[in-house]
C-alpha cells in the first residue's frame, strides 16, 4: 500500500516539476506547483499511516500556505496580465532571466 | 469463486468493445462535410450571441481568493471542534486567538472595500 | 520559567504586523507605520537584553529559544529596523499606498524569527513560507512598474518549486527517521545504527535545494540577480540580509549540531556547492554594468565563503560563521542604504556609472561607500576581513585545505570588481555639464544617521571586535 501511494506521489511530484519547467503561462506553472504541494500531502497521509500522526497534522499546514501563497501568486499574475495583456513568462524580458 | 464472475467480466467487455466499434465504424465510414451552420455551437436552436469563452470581471477574482483563504481556514477549526472537551479552556483560549488574528485581517479587509462589489 | 515568557519576543515579533494592519485599516499614515514597525522591532529587543542571560527551556515540540536563537532574533530584527528608515525615504517618492510595505515587512520579519527558533519542520516550513509569501508582496510592491513585476513572477514561481522540493525532502525524511522533531532527529541521527538509506540522503538532498535557493548558492542561483535588479532597493537589502540569515542559522544549528554534515555526502555536496558559488559568483560580478546585479553575484559568492565555515564543522566554525554574517549584514545593509539614500525621484542610483565622479561631489559618501566595499573585498581594518579571517581560521583548523586556497583565490578575482566601483568613484565627473548629474539626493538625518552609524559599526569591528566575538561565543555556546 505504502509503495503505491509512494509511486503515485513522486510521479505526480515529477509531472509537476515538468510543467514549471517546460510550460511557459505563467497560470499553468502556478498550477503544477500547487500539483508539487499536493503530491507532498499525498506522501505525507501515506507515511503517516505507519509513522505516526505528525505527517496528517503537517498536511493541514500545507494546504493553508498553499492557498496563501495562491492568493497572493495569483494576484501578482493579475497584475501582470494588467500591464502585458499576458501571462506567458518568454514575454517577460527586460531584465535578463 | 472467480469462474461465477467470468460471464460478468465478458459481458463487460463485449459491451465496451462493442461501444468503441460502433463509434469508430461511423467516424470512419461518415462522410465529412464542415459547414459553418454545422460547426457552430448547439443552442437550442439559437443562433450563439458573442463568445462562450466570456470574461469574468475581476471582481470575481477577489472574492474568490477570500472565500479560499478563509475557507481553508476552517482546517484548523475543525479538529479542534472535534476534539474541544478534550481540549478544554486551553484550546478554547487557542483558537480564539485563532480567530481574533483572522477578524483582523477580515476587519482589514471591509475597510480596505475588499467586499465592495462596486 | 514559564515557557510563554520565553516565546514573548516572538510573540511581540508577530503582533507587530497584526497591529499594523489593524491601524491601517483605520487610520493611514506613513509616519505612524513607520513608528509602529520600529517599536514592534525594538521591543523584542529590548526584552531580548533582559532574557539573555537566563537560559530558556526549549519549547517542545515547535520552538527552541535559546542564545542561539535569541541573538539571531536580535540581528534580524536591528537589520529590519534599519531596512524600515531606508524604505521611508524610498517610500515617500513612489505612488500608491505605502503602509502595506511596512505590514510586509515586519511580517517577513517575523517569519525568519520562527525560522530561526524552529525544532521542528512544522515551524520551519511555516517560518519559511511566511518569509516567502511576504517577500513575493514586498519584491512585486511598485505594482506598477514592469521590472519589479517581472522579478516578483520570476520570484514567486522559483521560490513556490523550491520550497515544494523542500517539502518533499522533508517527507522522505520523515518517512525514514519517523519524527519531525529535529531533537529527536539529532538524536537518531547520532545513534547511527545503520547506514543512511537513499530515502534519508534523498531527502537531504532535496533540503539542500529548498534552503539553497534561499540562501541563493549556485546551482540554486538564477534568480538571485534579476530580483536584486527588479525589486525595491530595501527590498533588496532586506532579502540579501534578513532573508539568508535567518536560513544560515538554521543550516548552521542543525547542519553542525544536529550531525547533519557528519554525513561524506551532505559535506561533499555543499563543499562543491560552496566552491561554485565562490568562483560562479565572482566571475560573473566581473560581468555586471548594474550595480544591484553586481551585489547579488557578489553575495552568491559571499554565501559560498561562508559554507566553508559551516563545512569546517566545528566552534571556531560556527563562530566565524556568525562573526562573518554580522559583517555582512552590516556591509550589505550600508550599501543598500547609500543606493536607496542617493536615487531620486529621476533616477535610481543603481548603474556602476552613475558614481563616476562621486567623490568630487560627495566626498563622505563615497568615503563611506568605498569602506563598505573594501569591507566586502575583505581589506585590513574593516569588520569584512576580520570575519574573512575567521572564516579561513576555521578553515584550517579542520584541515579543508583546498577549500581554503580557493577561497583565498577567488577572493583576489573579487578585487577586481570592488575596486573598479570605487575607481569609478575618484574620477572626474562626466565631461558634458549639462547632463543632470544623478545620484545627488540629499539624505534625510535618520538616513544619514543610520549609514554613519553602520559605518562606525564596520571599523569598530574591524579594529576592535573582541567584544562582538564574545557575544557570538556566549550565544553559539548555548548550542548542543
Amino acid at each position: 500500500m505504502l509503495t503505491e501511494a509512494l509511486t503515485t506521489s513522486a510521479l505526480l511530484f515529477v509531472i509537476g516539476t515538468f510543467g514549471v519547467l517546460v510550460r511557459r503561462n505563467a497560470i499553468i506553472m502556478f498550477l503544477c506547483i500547487e500539483l508539487q504541494l499536493n503530491a507532498v500531502n499525498l506522501a505525507l497521509v501515506a507515511f503517516s499511516r505507519y509513522v505516526g500522526v505528525e505527517g496528517q497534522v503537517f498536511v493541514f499546514f500545507v494546504m493553508t500556505v498553499a492557498a496563501a501563497e495562491a492568493a497572493v501568486g495569483l494576484a501578482i499574475i493579475i497584475s501582470i496580465f494588467r500591464h502585458y495583456r499576458t501571462v506567458n513568462v518568454d514575454n517577460f524580458n527586460l531584465l535578463k532571466w | 469463486m472467480s469462474d461465477a464472475y467470468l460471464p460478468i467480466l465478458l459481458i463487460f467487455g463485449v459491451s465496451a468493445l462493442n461501444a468503441v466499434f460502433m463509434v469508430a465504424l461511423s467516424h470512419i465510414l461518415n462522410p465529412r462535410r464542415p459547414t459553418p451552420q454545422k460547426a457552430m455551437p448547439y443552442e437550442s436552436g439559437m443562433i450563439p450571441l458573442g463568445d462562450t469563452r466570456a470574461r469574468f470581471s475581476v471582481k470575481f477574482y477577489l472574492v474568490a481568493i477570500s472565500f479560499i483563504v478563509f475557507d481553508l481556514e476552517a482546517v484548523f477549526l475543525i479538529p479542534w471542534a472535534v476534539e474541544m472537551r478534550a481540549l478544554g479552556w486551553s484550546g478554547f483560549v487557542a483558537a480564539s486567538i485563532f480567530v481574533a488574528v483572522l477578524t483582523a485581517g477580515l476587519v482589514y479587509e471591509w475597510k480596505k472595500g475588499g467586499l465592495d462589489w462596486d | 520559567m514559564n515557557p510563554f515568557s520565553a516565546l514573548t519576543p516572538i510573540v511581540l515579533l508577530g503582533l507587530t504586523p497584526l497591529v499594523l494592519m489593524l491601524v491601517i485599516s483605520f487610520h493611514r499614515s506613513h509616519r505612524l507605520a513607520v513608528v509602529i514597525s520600529l517599536v514592534g522591532m525594538a521591543l523584542p529587543l529590548a526584552l531580548l537584553a533582559g532574557t539573555a542571560t537566563s537560559a530558556a527551556p526549549p519549547l517542545a515540540p515547535l520552538l527552541i529559544i535559546d542564545g542561539y536563537a535569541l541573538f539571531y532574533i536580535g540581528l534580524l530584527s536591528t537589520a529590519t529596523m534599519v531596512v524600515v528608515v531606508l524604505s521611508y525615504g524610498f517610500l515617500e517618492r513612489v505612488p500608491g499606498n505605502r503602509e502595506e510595505f511596512y505590514l510586509l515587512l515586519t511580517l517577513a520579519t517575523f517569519g525568519c524569527a520562527v525560522l530561526t527558533a524552529s525544532n521542528h519542520f512544522i515551524s520551519f516550513f511555516l517560518g519559511l513560507e511566511i518569509l516567502s509569501v511576504s517577500l513575493y508582496g514586498l519584491v512585486a510592491y511598485l505594482r506598477t512598474t514592469r521590472t519589479a513585476l517581472e522579478s516578483g513572477i520570476k520570484y514567486l514561481i522559483l521560490a513556490a518549486a523550491s520550497a515544494a522540493f523542500l517539502l518533499f525532502g522533508m517527507a522522505l525524511i520523515y518517512a525514514d527517521l519517523g519524527t519531525m522533531d529535529f531533537t529527536a532527529m539529532t538524536s537518531v541521527l547520532a545513534a547511527k545504527t545503520r547506514e543512511p538509506s537513499v530515502l534519508l540522503l534523498g531527502g537531504f538532498g532535496m533540503v539542500i535545494i529548498g534552503a539553497g535557493f534561499k540562501l541563493a548558492v549556485v546551482p540554486f542561483h538564477m534568480w538571485a540577480p534579476d530580483v536584486y535588479q527588479g525589486a525595491p532597493t530595501p527590498v533588496t537589502a532586506y532579502l540579501t540580509t534578513v532573508s539568508k540569515g535567518a536560513m544560515v542559522a538554521l543550516l548552521l544549528r542543525y547542519g553542525q549540531y544536529g550531525g547533519l554534515l557528519d554525513y561524506d555526502s551532505v559535506a561533499s555536496v555543499l563543499a562543491v556547492i560552496a566552491v561554485l558559488s565562490m568562483f560562479l559568483g565572482n566571475l560573473l560580478a566581473l560581468l555586471q554594468d548594474n550595480l544591484k546585479r553586481l551585489l547579488a553575484y557578489s553575495s552568491i559568492a559571499h554565501l559560498g565563503y561562508l559554507l566553508v565555515a559551516v563545512i569546517a564543522a566545528s566552534r571556531e566554525g560556527s563562530h566565524a560563521v556568525t562573526f562573518y554574517l554580522v559583517a555582512y549584514f552590516i556591509t550589505s545593509l550600508g550599501i543598500f542604504g547609500i543606493i536607496t539614500a542617493l536615487s531620486d525621484e529621476r533616477k535610481e542610483a543603481d548603474e556602476i556609472s552613475d558614481y563616476r565622479g562621486l567623490f568630487w561631489r560627495r566626498p563622505w559618501v563615497s568615503g563611506a561607500l568605498s569602506l563598505m566595499l573594501f569591507s566586502l573585498a575583505g581589506i585590513p581594518l574593516t569588520a569584512g576581513f576580520v570575519g574573512k579571517f575567521y572564516v579561513l581560521t576555521a578553515g584550517v583548523l579542520s584541515d579543508l585545505w583546498a577549500l581554503v586556497i580557493l577561497l583565498v583565490v577567488s577572493s583576489v578575482i573579487g578585487l577586481y570588481y570592488y575596486l573598479r566601483i570605487i575607481i569609478t568613484m575618484y574620477l572626474s565627473a562626466p565631461e558634458d555639464p549639462s547632463s543632470p548629474l544623478s545620484a545627488t539626493r540629499r539624505f534625510s538625518l535618520p538616513e544619514g544617521l543610520v549609514l554613519a552609524g553602520l559605518t562606525v559599526l564596520l571599523i569598530w569591528f574591524g579594529i576592535y571586535p573582541a567584544p562582538l566575538l564574545s557575544a557570538i561565543q556566549a550565544a553559539v555556546g548555548s548550542l548542543a
